[in-house]
This record gives C-alpha cells, structure tokens and sequence, in this order.
C-alpha cells in the first residue's frame, strides 16, 4: 500500500470534485455510443428488411411518437415515478424494520422468516388483484404493490448486514463500555450499509416493475396503463416509446440510489475504482 | 512459585496492583464431544502500578485469554480478578481499561481522528473536547496529518498505531496489549516498540503486554511470564532489571542477550 503523505492527501481532496464530475461525464460516453450504433442498425434493419411497425417499428417511429405525445407520455410516467418512489420508501422502510428486529431476535427470525421467503415467490400478479382490491383503484393501491415488491431484499440484506460486523470491532465497543443503541447506531448500522445499498438498489428495480405491473391489472392513468391502452389499440411505436420512458425512469432513479450510495459509503471496498 | 504462594496468602488485593489475578481457570465446554478445554489453570499474577509485564509462550496456551479476562470479554470459570481494586465488569464500565488487539480492528468508515475519538465519544465526551484529546494523540504516537485519512489510506504500522492512541484516550489504568504488532514486518515492528519504550516510561502507564517474540518481551518489560499451554499455565518469570530508560541499542548487551537465553531456555522447557 502506498503510504501518502499529508500533502499529498489535501491535493487530491482540492481537486476531487471536478475529477469526480469529469469522470461521470465520460462514464457516459460509452453507453451513449452503443445506443447511436443499435439505433443505426435496427433503423436500417427496418427499413432494408420492410419490417412493419406493428413488429418492429423504427426508431425514428417511435422517437416520432414520443415527440408527437410527449406530454402525455411524461405525464404518465410521472404517475409511474410517483407510485414506484413511495412504495419504494415505504417498503424499504419497513423492510429495514423487520430485518433490524429478525437480526436482533434469533427466534423472531426462526418463526417468521420461513413464510417471508414463502410471500416473497408469489409472483406478482397473483397478489397485485387482492391488493387492489384491498386499496380501491387509485393510486394508494399501485404504491401498495410496489411496496409489497420492494420489501423483502432489503428486509433479508438489513438482516445480513446488520449480522456482519466484525466480532474484534464488537470487542472494542464493548471494553468502551458502549450502550446498545450505541452499539446498534455507531457500529452494526455503518457496518450494514454496503448490504442496505445491495438491497435498496434491488428495490429500485423491483418497485418500477411493481407499479407498471400493478396498472397493468387496473389503471387509467400511468405507463402500464398506456402499454396497456397501446397493446390494445396496436400501437406500437407508442408502446414502444412508453417502455423506452420506463426504462429511463429506472435507470434514472438507480442512479440516485447509486448516486447515494457513493456519498454515504466513500469508505467502503465496493466504492474503491477499478484500477 | 513463591510469589504465587505469598499471594495467595492475601485475603484482598493488595491496593497498589493495578491488576491481580488469583487461582484463575478458565474451561471451554467441549464443543464437538473432545472433552472441555482447560484454557487457563491456576493463573496467579499481580501487576503494580506503573510496571510493564509481558506474557509470553507458544500459540493457544490462553495468553489472550488472560488479557480478555482482564478486560471482562470472557468470565473466568474460577478465580478472582481485580482490575484497580474493582471486577473486570466495574473497571470496565469505569472505562480504566484499554485495549489494543492484534487486528487494529478500526472502524472503516471513520477517518483516524473519530477513529481515536471514538472512546470517549462513546462516554460522552463533547465533541471539541475529546477531538483536542484525539489530536493530541495522534501527535503523540506519530500520525500528524492523517487525521482526515480512511483506515484503509493508512499502512500496518500507522494503523496499529491509531489503535494504541485509541486504547490510550480514555486514559485508562491499565493498558491490556495482544500481540499489537504480530502482523508487523520485522523493520516496523522495532520502530513501534521503541515508540511504546519510550511512551510507557514517559506516561508510566501499567501495561500487560501479550507477545510471542522474547526479544520484543524483555526489551519492553519489567517483568517476563512464561506460560505452557494444555492447561494454560504459568511457569516461569524472568526479572529484567536493565536500566531504563532504554534504546534499541540494548539489544546488543551482554545482559539484554543473557535474559533472552533464559527466557528461551524456560519456553523449551515448558515442552519437554
């Protein structure tokens, strides 16, 4: 390891932020020249074969679409983005919750953990109907399921992570005399971070797919129900388009989530670059 | 021994020893039906104030097991221990004990000041106040300008040391050491054992220092135990009487050399 001196260290500081910035811009240079060069190709493959829309419209089709119904496509995965963030805060919260309370008691976990797990396979739209059907058909029911969805990953990584401190780092709280909740908030908590970002990143996923699921089953309003209305009326460059929305509303909120994760753990090994 | 012997005679500790065990064992049931494990038998050790005692002997003869005892991590089976005329359990939640493990075991996410702070944060000491206590250590044991660094920006060496000025900012009675520099190269373990040579006769700190090395043992001690596992047993102490305060250079007296030849010669003895 290379030992730094103190000089050394502030000059890296000084400099970091811009660095940092730079270094987000170029990490988007590659992706971004993937997607000029599928775009290419599949407008091409399109037109040479005379593919039709309704099996494979062009890009240029559905960017059309999506200039022509802009506002209402935004509007609806505004919708969408509202439901999957607050049943994404409110299932990882309590998924936080009941990991903390399955880490702390032993047979708590024992007795409840088997049927978690069991609840956690049913798929989702099987229990997306009852849900509705338990919440009416607004949008509390579509932040249910999405918060159905995003509970246990980070219910089962905050179990893990908070089990995973290191037994030496215990041994110091405990000749210091430290308190429980010292205990809990200065030691188990910081050290389960790393596994809470595995989970919640899990969770940003699952609770995009959770609410357009969800108004799949029942909506007016929203991207699943605009796939929905589109698949009905075949109109695929706007389907298309509406699931280009929703892959950029995920990507976008995982990268808040990623975004979040650099700030709060700078420390951890997962943060370090590739050299 | 004798001094087991007269020790024994107390009825209660004697006041000026920061630390005294008597008639201590320690068994581990057995776990896989081996039969229980008698890490300690029959300890009997008094450290005074001020003084500087090594435990040595081979691996798995229940040195640490000594130390944890001290600083209430395990119950002894039987057997009294005094921590300043307390029980481990009291010293410890008076915070009159340190600890330095042979992991710096920091944690990760602090940078090395809240690293060093963290003690008496945790005894609720305000923050501007035990952060001059914090900088002032990290003076003292060599790392100014790292206060900001992550653990992992820091070497072995450093490392240890941020976990010694924390062990010490509590200012503690007793400091318990467990092979704080077994995973050190040969170059930075001298460089840290002269710091702690010269930072023990300094501050007079009481310390119980757990090592392999006889060399590292009866360059920094007082006095030298010689311990045997199976049980875990003391049998023998060495007197190192040489002048203080002491250098590397001592290493290379005849005296310094004849103390080690002892020590050797009751560590082989313990296994024939």
């Amino acid at each position: 390891m290379k030992i730094q001196t103190p000089g050394d260290d502030k000059r890296r500081f000084s400099t970091r932020k811009l660095a940092a910035a730079g270094e987000i811009a170029w990490l988007l240079v590659p992706p971004v020249i993937t997607f000029v060069l599928v775009a290419a190709v599949w407008e091409w493959a399109v037109i040479f074969y005379e593919i039709p829309a309704y099996i494979l419209p062009s890009p240029s089709r559905i960017f059309e679409s999506l200039a022509k119904d802009q506002g209402s496509i935004l509007r609806h995965s505004g919708i969408t983005l509202f439901e999957a963030v607050a049943g994404f805060l409110i299932g990882s919260f309590l998924g936080a919750l009941l990991g903390t309370l399955f880490a702390y008691s032993r047979m708590f976990a024992q007795s409840l953990l088997p049927y978690v797990i069991a609840a956690n396979t049913i798929p989702v739209v099987a229990i997306a109907p009852i849900i509705l059907i338990w919440f009416g058909h607004g949008i509390p029911s579509k932040i249910a399921v999405t918060a159905f969805l995003s509970f246990f990953p980070l219910a089962l990584n905050m179990m893990k992570g908070l089990r995973s401190y290191d037994p030496i780092i215990m041994d110091v709280f405990h000749v210091a005399a430290a308190s429980n909740w010292q205990r809990f908030i200065k030691m188990r908590l910081p050290s389960s971070l790393p596994y809470v970002f595995v989970g919640l990143k899990l969770n940003v996923t699952f609770s995009v797919i959770g609410a357009i699921i969800a108004e799949f089953v029942q909506a007016d309003r929203g991207l699943g129900f605009v796939i929905m209305t589109a698949y009905r009326t075949l109109n695929m460059p706007r389907l298309w388009s509406a699931m280009l929305v929703s892959a950029a509303t995920g990507i976008l909120f995982f990268a808040l989530v990623a975004l979040a994760e650099r700030w709060i753990i700078p420390w951890h090994s997962s943060m370090r670059k590739a050299e | 021994m004798n001094i087991d012997a007269l020790k024994q005679e107390h009825s209660s500790p004697n006041v000026s020893d920061t630390l005294t065990f008597r008639n201590i064992r320690v068994v581990y049931s057995d776990e896989q039906g081996a039969g229980p494990v008698h890490a300690l038998e029959d300890i009997n050790l008094s450290v005074a104030a001020g003084e500087f005692v090594s435990v040595i002997g081979p691996s798995g003869c229940g040195k640490s097991t000594l130390l944890r005892v001290a600083a209430d991590l395990e119950k002894p089976t039987a057997g009294q221990v005094w921590v300043g005329g307390e029980t481990p359990k009291a010293a410890r939640l008076q915070r009159r004990v340190g600890f330095v493990f042979q992991d710096a075991a920091l944690l990760e996410w602090r940078r090395i000041l809240q690293n060093i702070a963290l003690p008496l944060e945790l005894k609720g000491v305000r923050r501007p106040e035990r952060e001059k206590v914090a900088a002032d250590l990290i003076n003292l044991v060599g790392l100014t300008g790292f206060e900001r660094s992550y653990p992992r920006q820091l070497s072995g060496g450093m490392r240890q040391r941020a976990a010694i000025a924390r062990a010490m900012s509590t200012e503690p009675e007793v400091m318990l050491m467990d092979e704080p520099f077994g995973a050190l190269d040969q170059i930075t373990r001298d460089r840290l054992n002269l710091e702690l040579l010269v930072l023990s006769e300094q501050n007079r700190i009481t310390v119980v220092f757990v090592t392999h090395s006889i060399h590292e043992a009866v360059l920094l001690s007082d006095r030298v135990f010689v311990m045997t596992p199976r049980p875990g047993h003391i049998c023998g102490e060495l007197n190192v009487s040489l002048p203080r305060p002491r250098s590397l250079k001592i290493r290379q007296t005849e005296e310094f050399l004849e103390l080690v030849k002892q020590g050797t010669t009751l560590l082989q003895q313990a296994f024939l």
